[in-house]
């Protein structure tokens, strides 16, 4: 590992100008179950490392505002997964963080500096003498043509299929969620659908954020959809792996028709995916077991599988469809 | 703004400071490994001479392994305050076994993937192979060796995972058993699904799940919580 | 199930608490890494093949690098450069030639690990690479040969009946015996690699003084390492101290490779001059470490049409990697358990492990049976279908009796037990009435129900204990104490508890008066490796006997020393004698004589006869005998498999200790639905792709299922403590095709190879194999757009057996956990 100086602010002010002073090389270091894992893998060598644990004003989430969910970025995962009111109001949110690592790392893992873990790619990880453009850009894709079971199906480039892993960003993509961030310009915000990039030509490149700007909060806007939601998640095992496939899904009835759909993919594409495809499908339909495969099967109109990871089309699909009708009996309780 | 790299560190040497007495139980620095006797690695069966004690001349007088250290941290480990010199980029795991000789927390995987290493962080458990030793900086940290107070009684958990033998190899048994009770203290043991689920993070390849699940449903009552 | 305390009157068969248990629930317990650094101490680490195969050219240390304080040891410092196991064929430094990725090459050695993580960046190897043979089947094929001159590292063949009477025309004779029964069945049944995965990686501390080398860690078969330095450093054996340092499980991965973890650290250690910790991390030990050997096997049956089994054929293939490690041996258990548990008149058994440039392939617990009992288990339900039975009825009809022959011509005589087993293992499963059931699809999710007979051989294989005599002592200790000194190692499995409890009963004497000393090649005798289901059986016995002979010893002294008292108080006065305590008669006794101990060698049942040539006879001197049955849910939209009960009824002869013998079966049973559902090694190019604990899948505590464990005692005459026999291995045997059985039952997919991942099952569903290869990507491809794998399981699901469809709300663990998915009564599916 690569060594580091190491600076522990104790306010978001103190952090923007430790890292306007920083340079290149500087990362903010929060939970440390992505960064500091990926340090001693080699696969992250920051010179300066801004450890943001301590701007306590970060830490407080509240989930009963009239308007709008607010997370704080330091907020644990543990802590935001037991929350009662979220488990009631959003189970979307909530299973999206108790399905996610184990109870370990959800003590250490906070809800901001999980939107940024990165993929699991095991050619990402793995390195040498694998080529892999995200570790080194421009050294070829070792996946394309390699295992491909962990690839993506939606959002892949010639550059890079690797998956966004996460949980918690997928569900949130599905309810609008937005990001408000620090830099030293200031105060701004980012809708959750446009912080994460596709590979395209520069896989290096992840999300829209500046390399100095810091995320304070996540906010999530209210949503009648909220109670009649699910996030389902398909593994290789029962608890405590990533998902093969998984959605995040929201859905409010009226007149026995789906007024609101919100459907997002996860464990399938470069990016927490939002489907329009299969909310369209929905809109203005009974919530059939019929009319909730076709949703599944509109969101993997477009994708473009490979060898080992062609099931999860037929997978994704049927994730969806399982999902949309948990969503349904949620939302028909009285 | 506290800027640790700019404190004037000294380096002290990888040993640690113990501020009060009661060493853990583990005891023993790392210039004592040359009194080591195979007591020390099979407490519980019975010590013999041969092997370990006996040292090649080759040996003596060479230095200790090399640990560059570059900033110093106070850690609260089992009610004991120690000051302790490290690496910037040593997980709490390694100072806690290497520095502080406290081996019950173990490396399965260093990545987080086993469950091995838990430890409690300020009453939480955590994985301490991921975590950076210079963030557990002034926190409690409970460690297997300090469940229980040392020749006193075994906390009821530890005594639970005996009743229902739930170990086999034992490796992966102090992670369990600090795991463990946090899922009863955070209150997530009140069924067999519920801590099935929240004991998933503690690999175990012996297949020893129905005894730490029995365990953990003895000893709940006992610690409370839930 | 709780532990109790030690009965009183008998420990054998009474669940004492674990020796082992406070240190190990303390932390206290030290494991290799666990012991405090030696002064001097280096770290040490090894620098590893890149490529499956090719000619190393020769080896660059960049000259900007500063390698003054780095120890590096080449083959070239490598006294006699052989890992001793059993053909001699690998180095313990590659040279020349390279045979498979992550073969070492260079060791390096610092006392700052983070240079030498650096140092290790700094070497290059200069590697020509040759096109690998990565196939088993290739590898048979011949093309390129990589191992002796067919790449073939063992062959055998097993014949009875017919196929006996010429051997050189056995195959001609077996087809046509063949083609004379009524119903004939063929089918390839493929299983995969397996990781132990241990939760301790393998490390071992090796240092050199004038009492020669030492070694001490993570090792299951300390004279396997003993051996190994023989032939590497010519050392005398009284001058290599092999200690074993408490082991955080092993299941045969700690059998033969920690010899050359052992031998890369002396190495080091000789040319430094200092102690040497080498410790794998998890990634190297999954790369380079010894794995299940994968297998094929392809059955041909045929019965009478009422379910008589009458003639067998059968090819194995094992790939055993780049050397021959313990592959023949690997394979004749393989090889011995192939027509599983059964009675057949005429068999033909073909076994061959042949070499490919992947890293050896070695020791798993059950050693090559797991491999062709999953097929034969598989192919006997298929038969069952073709004759329209249940595969109960088949097997029960044709499981091993009293008097009966097996496949090499054993006659079974006493310690019987499959029909036992079955019968347990069906009345508390349910089996038969769930069966007739038919399947039960609530929702989305169906549940079956399956099973698997079998038998494991306890013990070496044929003459092995014969050639190996095994020894054990026992000594007396002050105070009336015995100390067991053995090599027979407790890696988490509970030996040290069932040693003492044997031996306390067979001495008369408190659990507390046994002692189990630590194992060290210059302080124990060889008891032969920890291996094979031979501990409690095989040195169990020895050991009974020992401490019984030490107990009379002392006894006569105590009667020595009150008769001629009696004698002479019985003329003074009628007051009884004070006799001496057993303690003081233990103490007056090695007072005299000053060492006091019982040495006993193995000796097998004199009735245990077998030829080595032939392949005939005893193979084992006992088997135990099983029956597994899984209960399961599969998801029929995402082909999800939980096991949702699992039933083992095992014949274990006498039970030393009932919790932890139960353990044994659970532990071993748990690794085996792992190994059916999802633990896989994904290999690109002879190298592993998922060496990680996140992407080699193994059960958490929510993948396990109940298990209800039947023990079973069918006493073997010979076991210790009233008839133990071995049960290491067994429980790992039953396990997937049990599991495999319950999906077919489920959803009618027959699986037929392993592991049962949801992308097969897919696949399966609609009659295709998995895809293993980047060819026909395209095509594949849109035919997973065509069809709908999901309907298409459904129908088949409908269309077999009388299927039964509930509806209802959905039951089971799954649904628990996951929540209601579904408005359960809309969704009744057929």
């Amino acid at each position: 590992m690569q060594s580091f100086t190491y600076i522990r602010p104790s306010t978001p002010a103190e952090a923007i100008a430790a890292m306007a002073g920083g340079g290149p090389g500087t990362r903010f270091l929060a939970g440390g179950t992505t960064l500091y894992d990926l340090m001693k893998l080699g696969v992250e060598g920051p010179l300066r490392v801004i450890d943001i644990t301590r701007l306590d004003a970060l830490a407080r989430f509240d989930t009963s505002g009239p308007h709008e969910l607010v997370f704080g970025a330091l907020a644990r995962m543990s802590d935001v997964a037991a929350d009662r009111r979220l488990k009631e109001d959003y189970p979307a949110l909530s299973e999206a963080m108790w399905k996610a690592a184990s109870q370990q790392l959800r003590n250490m893992a906070r809800v901001g500096g999980n939107l940024l873990q990165r993929t699991r790619c095991a050619y990402f990880r793995g390195g040498a003498p694998f080529a892999c453009n995200k570790r080194e850009p421009g050294s070829g894709c070792a996946a394309r043509d390699g295992m491909d079971r962990g690839n993506a199906l939606l959002g892949a480039s010639d550059a890079c299929a690797a998956v966004y892993p996460g949980d918690w960003a997928v569900a949130l993509v599905a309810f609008d969620a937005v990001v408000d961030t620090l830099s030293p310009r200031g105060e701004r915000s980012i809708p959750l659908a446009e912080l994460h990039r596709e590979p395209g030509s520069t896989p290096e490149v992840e999300t829209t954020l500046a390399p100095d700007e810091l995320i304070v909060r996540i906010r999530v806007p209210r949503s009648g959809a909220g109670r009649g939601s699910t996030y389902h998640k398909i593994r290789d095992r029962e608890s405590y792996a990533f998902a093969l496939t998984s959605a995040a899904v929201a859905v409010r009835l009226s007149a026995g028709v789906v007024a609101e759909a919100r459907v997002a993919l996860g464990g399938v594409a470069t990016r927490p995916w939002r489907s329009p495809e299969a909310e369209n499908v929905l809109l203005g339909q009974p919530l059939t077991e019929d009319v909730a495969q076709s949703a599944g099967q509109a969101a993997f109109a477009a994708a473009s599988p490979g060898v080992h990871n062609a099931f999860k089309v037929e997978l994704g699909a049927q994730t969806i469809t399982d999902a949309l009708m948990i969503a349904r009996q949620r939302a028909e309780q009285p | 703004m506290q800027d640790k790299t700019s404190r004037p560190s000294p380096l002290r040497g990888a040993q640690s400071k113990q501020e009060t007495a009661g060493e853990p139980n583990t005891g023993g620095g790392l210039l004592a490994a040359h009194l080591l006797t195979r007591r020390q690695f099979t407490a519980g069966s019975i010590a013999v001479a041969s092997g370990l004690s006996a040292l090649g001349s080759a040996c003596t007088g060479c230095d200790t392994p090399a640990r560059s250290a570059d900033t110093s941290v106070r850690l609260h480990v089992n009610g004991t305050r120690a000051e302790v010199d490290i690496d910037l980029r040593s997980s709490l795991l390694d100072v806690l076994r290497e520095q502080l000789q406290l081996t019950g927390a173990k490396k399965g995987c260093d990545h987080g993937q086993c469950g091995a290493c838990t430890v409690h962080l300020d009453g939480r458990r955590v994985a301490s192979c991921l975590t950076p030793a210079v963030q557990a900086d002034g926190r409690e940290i409970t460690t297997i060796e300090g469940l229980s107070p040392e020749g006193g009684p075994l906390h009821p958990m530890q005594q639970a995972f005996i009743d229902q033998d739930a170990l086999q190899c034992g490796y992966c048994t102090p992670g369990q058993i600090m795991a463990a009770v946090a899922c009863v203290r955070e209150g997530n043991a009140g069924s067999a699904e519920q801590i099935r689920e929240y004991m998933s993070g503690n690999l175990c390849r012996c297949g020893a799940y129905a005894g730490i699940l029995a365990a953990i449903q003895q000893a709940a009552p006992e610690i409370g919580g839930t | 199930m709780a532990t109790s305390p030690p009965a009183s009157a008998s420990a054998v068969g009474s669940s004492v608490p674990r020796a082992d248990g406070p240190p190990k629930v303390t932390g206290a317990s030290r494991y290799v890494d666990d012991l405090p650094a030696m002064p001097g101490e280096i770290f040490g680490r090894t620098v590893r093949s890149p490529v499956p195969r090719g000619i190393l050219r020769g080896v660059r240390f960049d000259p900007a690098f500063d390698w003054s304080d780095v120890t590096v040891v080449l083959a070239e410092d490598v006294p006699v450069n052989v890992v001793a196991l059993i053909l001699d064929d690998q180095p313990i430094l590659g040279t020349g030639k390279v045979n498979h990725a992550y073969e070492p090459i260079v060791l390096l050695g610092c006392a700052d690990r983070l240079k030498l993580s650096r140092a290790l960046q700094a070497v290059t190897l200069d590697i020509d690479p040759l096109p690998p043979v990565l196939d088993m089947r290739a590898a048979l094929e011949g093309e390129e040969i990589l191992w002796g001159t067919d790449n073939v590292i063992k062959r055998y063949l097993i014949t009875k009946g017919c196929a006996d009477a010429e051997r050189e025309r056995s195959e001609a004779a077996i087809d046509a015996a063949l083609a004379r029964c009524e119903v004939v069945v063929t089918g390839t049944y493929a299983s995969h690699h397996q990781e132990q995965l241990y939760i301790e990686p393998q490390g071992v501390i090796a240092w050199w003084d004038e009492a020669g080398a030492h070694a001490t860690g993570s090792i299951q078969c300390p004279f396997y390492v003993q051996k190994a330095f023989l032939k590497a450093f010519g050392l005398p054996a009284d001058r290599i101290h092999i200690t074993q340092s408490v082991t955080g499980g092993g299941f045969g991965g700690k059998e033969e490779y920690p010899s050359i973890i052992a031998l890369h650290a002396a190495l080091l250690a000789r040319k430094s001059g200092r102690p040497v910790r080498m410790i794998y991390d998890r990634t190297e030990d999954i790369e380079a470490t010894t794995k299940r050997h994968p297998a094929s096997c392809e059955i041909t049956s045929g019965c009478d049409r009422d379910g008589t089994l009458r003639a067998l054929k059968i090819r194995v293939l094992m790939d055993g990697g780049a050397y021959a490690t313990l592959s023949q041996v690997v394979l004749s258990r393989g090889a011995l358990h192939a027509s599983g548990a059964y009675r057949w008149d005429d068999v033909w058994i073909e076994a061959t492990a042949v070499a490919t440039n992947t890293p050896p392939n070695g020791a798993f617990r059950g050693f090559g049976a797991p491999q062709t009992i999953w097929a034969i288990e598989r192919h006997l339900d298929r038969v069952a279908g073709e004759l329209g039975c249940d595969p109960l009825d088949l097997k029960a009809k044709n499981v091993l009796r009293p008097g009966d022959s097996t496949a090499t011509g054993q006659v079974l005589r006493e310690s019987v037990a499959g029909e036992e087993c079955i019968a347990k293992a069906i009345a508390a499963s349910g089996y038969r009435q769930k069966r007739a059931a038919g399947p039960v699809v609530r929702g989305r999710v169906a549940r079956g129900i399956g099973l698997s007979v079998f038998m494991h051989g306890a013990g070496f294989t044929g003459s092995g204990e014969r050639y190996y005599k095994g020894k054990i002592a026992v000594d007396l200790a002050p105070g009336g104490r015995l100390r067991i000194r053995t090599a027979s190692t407790d890696i988490g499995q509970g030996t040290e508890t069932v040693f003492r409890q044997i031996a306390a009963d067979a001495a008369g004497l408190p659990l507390d008066r046994v002692e189990f000393e630590v194992p060290c090649t210059t302080t124990v005798p060889d008891s032969g490796p920890t291996v094979a289901s031979r501990t409690v059986m095989v040195v169990g016995s020895i050991l009974e006997a020992a401490a019984r002979e030490l107990a009379s010893r002392v006894r006569e002294e105590q009667e020595a020393a009150r008769q001629p008292r009696a004698a002479q108080e019985g003329q003074a006065s009628s007051a009884a004698p004070p006799a001496l305590s057993f303690e003081e008669a233990a103490d007056r006794l090695l007072a005299r004589e000053g060492k006091v101990t019982s040495l006993k060698q193995y000796e097998p049942p004199s009735y245990v006869r077998w030829d080595d040539e032939a392949y005939k006879g005893d193979a084992y001197p006992c088997f135990g005998w099983a029956c597994d049955v899984a209960e399961v849910e599969v998801d029929l939209d995402t082909f999800e498999v939980t096991v949702v009960d699992f039933w083992s009824a095992a014949d274990v002869g006498k039970a030393i200790h009932p919790v932890m013998c139960k353990g044994q079966i659970e532990g071993g049973s748990l690794q085996a639905i792992g190994w059916a559902l999802s633990e896989e090694i994904v290999w690109q190019g002879g190298k592993i792709r998922n060496p990680r604990m996140t992407n080699y899948i193994i059960p958490t505590s929510l993948d396990a299922p109940p298990f209800h464990v039947v023990l079973v005692e069918a006493p073997f005459p010979f076991g210790p403590g009233g008839g133990a026999k071995g049960i290491g291995e067994m429980p790992m045997d039953g396990g997937a095709p049990a599991v495999a059985a319950a999906v077919e039952h489920a959803t009618g997919i027959a699986a037929r190879a392993l592991p049962l991942t949801p992308e097969r099952l897919f696949e399966a569903a609609r009659g295709a194999e998995a895809p293993r290869t980047a060819a026909g990507r395209g095509e594949r491809a849109r035919r997973y757009r065509s069809s709908s794998t999901v309907r298409r399981a459904r129908s088949i699901c409908r269309r077999s057996r009388g299927c039964s469809m509930r509806s209802g709300g959905r039951s089971g663990s799954r649904a628990r956990r996951r929540g209601a998915r579904r408005a359960s009564a809309a969704r009744a599916r057929c």
